[in-house]
């Protein structure tokens, strides 16, 4: 026995050894967190600005905190509208740090939550890879998830959202969910339950759960593999995490009135008949009785199938909502839910983006599916069901990859450690002597049918030391160019915070382009504190946070209407326009314009959907047609159609913009377009601030005309008569514009 | 004013009674041709009848389809449509037996073209609204110019036509769709079908439901379709793949997040082989009891997974010019 050996097996040496895994632990922790910490950007601000509230005004209060500063005029309940989990947690911590006397503040805890729990994930992605296959799968699946890039875009330091905490609850939930089966055990069923509990609190994900265990126990009744440890630990965990997702006001009653949970609770009924059955299979052993009670599953299966069918058409449960809906059928978003299918984040994943998040993992992945079919125990029905609904998911959002880069991990870990395994080993097996019958021609071999019976014959082992080295050598190199891969990928793409871009200069150095937080900042010190802003939805909450002014719309977008009136305002023609931000108390508005600089992300690239949303529920007045020329074309050059050129955002965003080029000359980056000679004119705004590049220009409303005529006639009435006094006003807001 | 008022009203009333008499003729005119149509609920219209139908003073809502239905004109939309129209005229007469102000209108080309070059009409089909010249409904903008209904972007299902028809006037026609006996008998007949087979056959079948090699073939063909974009394809409708304008093909879509569907396949079949190398080296090389034969093995399965890797990296490359990272042999 070679004196490593006597290392790795030897029950002396078992104390190093569980030390050397905790070391290899905190250090793939440490990883994890470190690689997060690339840049540090708060974002989104609202939940921030909820943790703050919560610490400084306790539970209770948070509850019924009524938001006046956002959805004006209708303001926001709160409490009733959020999933609490993320900041009851900070909010615990905080406490908790207090009490050791080490008072940290709000801010610091918010902005280290994500890699501090993404060291926890890494922890929770072990165990569960170690119920798939052993320690050293569990060890590499922890390093794996602890930089995986599909994860760290969501958990980067500062980006304070609800994904933060729940793909390690998720991970958690889903090892307890499986030592529950394996230990057919009703305590581990109610910790399961508890952390189930906890993701409801934490995100509206927790659904994938809800749906992931009911199939898995449904897929193993149908497998045959019913066993009363299934029914301990799935009843535990339905019984109790049902009641637990009820306390959260957010959810209520939605775990027994709505499609989604359905699964769920139908598989719970199905057990019961299952068990039942399986009881009396025991005490009567009659063939005839056999067949009369799986013809009564069958009958008492169909019957509540038919019952839950019902009650959905009657509306007592309520149908699959839009969002869960649009993940299956895909068209479906788009026709009726534009709000859903405007956000980038929801639009399908083309295959660059998986290997971009992934790496040498995507190929890993259907390997180790492979695998866990070859074993195929119950916990490995789990994690083959898991990687087809998540790959599905991943490949419909482009947001769900989130979901798919756990079980990437722990299927690529499984497959990486089997080959680990095999040629890592020191052993060498003696090579057979001619004659002598093999291993496995001793057993009788039988001819091969099965496909995964490579896996039957016992393993040989590999003979020669040069294979050995010449594998490991090349799966060292690709992981070594893994790690670099992911480091790339962060520093690159997920540590660029949305509000300050990053550009190239020709020389190669780094350009920092600020202007959004300029114009927060801005706002913050030149409007009045009760001032309205309105903007489309996407900068809702850093308008809210940080500039501290109340917004009519942000990224909760629960009231689509009043989105749409955003919408409207900002489609319509300047007079339908007035009434509408008259009504709503509008004192700024602002808009993202990205054609000085080429920043496709900006208000007139999003300008379609919000005519869609707007359209959806004032179909008279707004007509995405009218903004397309008769070819069918979306332009904003000379031949853009009048309603494009009379709405109020077409007018905002190039506003001015023409005197920044020779006449005639002006050019918008974005869409390569040569803009009219003459630029638009405003008569109910005023423009107020244009930051450094132009991205964010703000208009402050202007009041209602002294002597009661509308703005276009008092305008006309100026540019005739008083051009002295015009042309002077002009130089005035042109000495604010900066010009680069 | 006051003393003003009553003439004035006596005026106004006057000048309005005139069309009114003349737009009632017209719609007990209209109210007859329609019970006495062969198509229900829609007016053959011709050349004059058209005239007739759409003029002013109308105190009706007038829906006129333009078509072309003979077939030397080839018009498939005209075609597909027909029938829908005919639902939607149908589904009206049945629940207004005296039309109740609107009326359902067809000009077709072979017995109008003397209309269709009065408006100067090159496409068919066209399908449009006038909406009511007096009465209590009157919609002034249109009393010249009807609505028209787009087929593009609305397409042609009945529904659609009376969503526009709502918008537009005061009446919401509902569809009725006939109960599809023919359709119903045939799937109750297939499950009932399905059901006996399977019953039968369920000793034959029960291997086959049962089989892990089944199920780990779909299991992996789904997962390899998903991770490499299929989905996406499905959604967007991407071409298969592109002429490059200099005669050849171009099989790799430029950009980051576009892709075509010949490179998806090639993607797909490039994790494929990546995962089944993996495999051998994981679990057949080692089961192989040959030592020269699993030198090979290994030796093979591990050239393999290089080269292919590379590939891939090199593809991702050009996805993503700024990719710093490659691997040999493939730069």
């Amino acid at each position: 026995m070679s004196s490593l050996e006597v290392l790795l097996k030897d029950e002396s040496t078992r104390n190093i050894r569980r030390l050397l895994k905790v070391v290899i632990l905190i250090t793939i922790a440490g990883a994890a967190v470190s690689s997060r910490l690339f840049s540090v950007i708060l974002d989104p601000w609202f939940n921030f600005r909820a943790s703050k509230y919560l610490v400084k005004n306790g539970f209770y209060n948070f509850w019924d905190w009524f938001d006046d500063r956002t959805w004006h005029p209708l303001g926001r309940v709160t409490g009733g509208t959020l999933y609490p989990g993320l900041m009851v947690t900070s909010g615990a911590i905080y406490h908790i740090l207090r009490m050791l006397s080490m008072p940290v503040d709000i801010r610091n805890i918010c902005v280290l939550l994500a890699p501090a729990f993404s060291g926890l994930t890494a922890l929770a992605t072990y165990l569960f890879t170690k119920e798939m296959k052993d320690e050293s799968a569990g060890l590499l699946a922890a390093a794996f998830i602890g930089i995986a890039p599909g994860y760290i875009s969501r958990s980067v330091a500062g980006s304070y959202d609800n994904e933060a905490i729940a793909i390690f609850l998720l991970m958690f939930t889903f090892y307890l969910w499986i030592k529950a089966l394996k230990d057919g055990s009703a305590f581990w069923g109610a910790l399961c339950a508890l952390f189930y509990f906890y993701m409801v609190a934490a995100w509206g994900g927790y659904v994938f759960i809800t749906n992931m265990i009911p199939l898995h126990a449904f897929v193993l009744v149908l497998m045959g593999r019913y066993s009363p440890r299934l029914y301990v630990a799935y009843t535990s965990w339905f019984a109790l995490g049902t009641l637990g997702s009820m306390q959260i006001p957010f959810v209520g009653f939605l775990p027994i009135r709505s499609s989604e949970h359905m699964a769920a609770l139908g598989v719970f009924g199905l057990l019961q008949i299952v068990g039942f059955v399986e009881f009396v299979r025991d005490q009567v052993p009659s063939r005839q009785f056999k067949t009369l009670l799986k013809a009564l599953i069958f009958i008492v299966f169909a019957l509540s199938s038919a019952v839950l069918v019902l009650l959905t058409v009657s509306g007592v449960i309520a149908p699959w909502s839009g969002r869960f809906y649009s993940l299956w059928d895909t068209g479906y978003a788009k026709i009726h839910i534009p709000i859903i299918a405007s956000v980038s984040e929801h639009q399908p994943t083309a295959w660059p983006a998986f290997f971009f998040d992934l790496e040498m993992l995507i190929w890993l992945f259907p390997a180790g599916i492979y695998m866990c079919f070859s074993t195929l125990q119950d916990q490995h029905v789990f994690v083959i069901i898991y990687g087809i609904m998540a790959s599905y998911f991943a490949g419909v959002m482009v947001r769900l990859m989130l979901t798919l880069t756990p079980v990437v991990c722990v299927s690529a870990a499984i497959a990486l450690s089997n080959i680990l395994d095999v040629y890592l080993s020191i052993k060498t097996p003696a090579a057979p002597t001619a004659g002598a019958p093999s291993v496995n021609e001793r057993k009788e071999k039988k001819p091969r049918v099965n496909i995964l019976s490579a896996g039957k014959d016992s393993i040989v082992g590999v003979y020669s030391k040069a294979s050995k080295i010449a594998v490991i050598a090349a799966f060292s190199i690709y992981l070594f160019v893994f790690v670099l891969h992911c480091t790339w990928v962060t520093s690159n793409a997920y540590s660029s915070p949305s509000v300050v871009l990053a550009s190239r200069m020709p020389d190669g150095s780094q350009h920092i382009i600020d202007d959004y937080r300029e114009a927060y900042y801005w706002l913050r010190k030149n409007t009045p504190d009760d001032a309205k802003i309105m903007s489309w939805w996407d900068y809702g909450y850093q308008i809210g946070g940080m500039a501290d002014r109340t917004t009519l719309v942000d990224n909760n977008t629960w009231n689509n209407t009043h989105i749409a009136t955003v919408g409207k305002a900002m489609s319509a023609r300047e007079e339908v326009a007035y009434p509408i931000l008259r009504q709503h108390d509008v004192d700024y508005v602002l808009v993202i314009f990205g054609g000085l600089l080429g920043y496709s992300g900006d208000d007139i690239n999003k300008f379609l959907w919000m005519i869609r949303i707007a359209e959806g529920v004032w179909p008279d007045e707004v007509k995405e047609r009218d903004f397309f020329t008769p070819h069918g074309e979306y332009r904003v050059d000379d031949g853009a159609t009048d309603t494009m050129k009379n709405s109020l955002m077409y007018k905002m965003s190039y506003y001015n913009y023409q005197s920044l080029f020779p006449a005639g000359q002006a050019q918008d980056r974005v869409r390569n377009a040569k803009l009219p000679a003459v630029g638009p004119t405003l008569s109910i705004l005023d423009e107020a601030f244009t930051s450094e590049n132009w991205i964010v220009r703000i208009y402050k409303v202007k009041d209602l005309d002294n002597l009661g005529r509308d703005h276009l006639s008092a305008a006309a009435f100026d540019a005739g008569k008083k051009k002295s006094k015009r042309t002077k006003a002009n130089k005035g807001s042109q000495r604010k514009l900066r010009v680069v | 004013m006051r003393f003003f008022a009553p003439i004035v009203g006596f005026l106004s009333l006057a000048s309005t009674l005139l069309p009114t008499v003349l737009a009632d003729s017209k719609v007990s005119k209209f109210t007859s041709l329609t019970a006495g149509s062969k198509l229900k609920g829609i007016v053959r219209l011709t050349d004059a009848l058209y005239t007739e139908f759409t003029s002013a003073p109308r105190n009706y809502s007038a829906v006129v389809l333009l078509t072309a239905l003979d077939q030397r004109f080839s018009c498939a939309l005209c075609q597909e449509f027909q029938p829908e129209y005919e639902l939607l005229a149908k589904s009206w007469v049945a629940k207004h037996k005296s039309s109740d102000g609107l009326f359902f209108g067809e000009l077709d080309f072979a017995d109008a073209k003397a209309t269709f070059q009065k408006l100067q009409l090159t496409t068919a089909p066209i399908l449009y609204l006038f909406p009511p010249s007096t009465g209590d409904n009157v919609d002034v903008a249109h009393i010249e110019t009807p609505y028209q209904f787009d087929f593009t972007q609305y397409g042609v299902p009945a529904e659609a036509v009376a969503h526009f028809i709502s918008q537009h006037t005061s009446h919401t026609p509902p569809v009725v769709r006939p109960f599809d006996y023919v359709k119903f008998g045939t799937m109750a007949g297939g499950v009932l079908v399905a059901i006996a087979v399977l019953s039968i056959a369920f000793s034959i079948i029960k291997p086959i439901i049962y089989s892990r090699n089944l199920w780990a073939a779909i299991s992996l063909i789904a997962v390899l379709l998903f991770t490499s974009g299929h989905m996406f394809n499905h959604i967007r409708h991407v071409p298969y793949v592109v002429n490059d304008g200099r005669g050849g093909v171009s099989y790799v879509a430029p950009g980051f997040s576009n892709q075509f569907g010949l490179e998806t396949q090639i993607v797909a079949v490039l994790y494929a082989l990546l995962a089944f190398a993996t495999i051998s080296l994981a679990m057949k090389a080692p089961r192989i009891e040959d030592p020269t034969g699993q030198k090979a093995a290994i030796l093979i399965w591990n050239a393999v997974l290089l080269v292919g890797f590379s590939f891939l990296m090199s593809l991702f490359k050009q996805k993503n010019g700024g990719y710093p990272f490659f691997l040999p042999p493939l730069f």
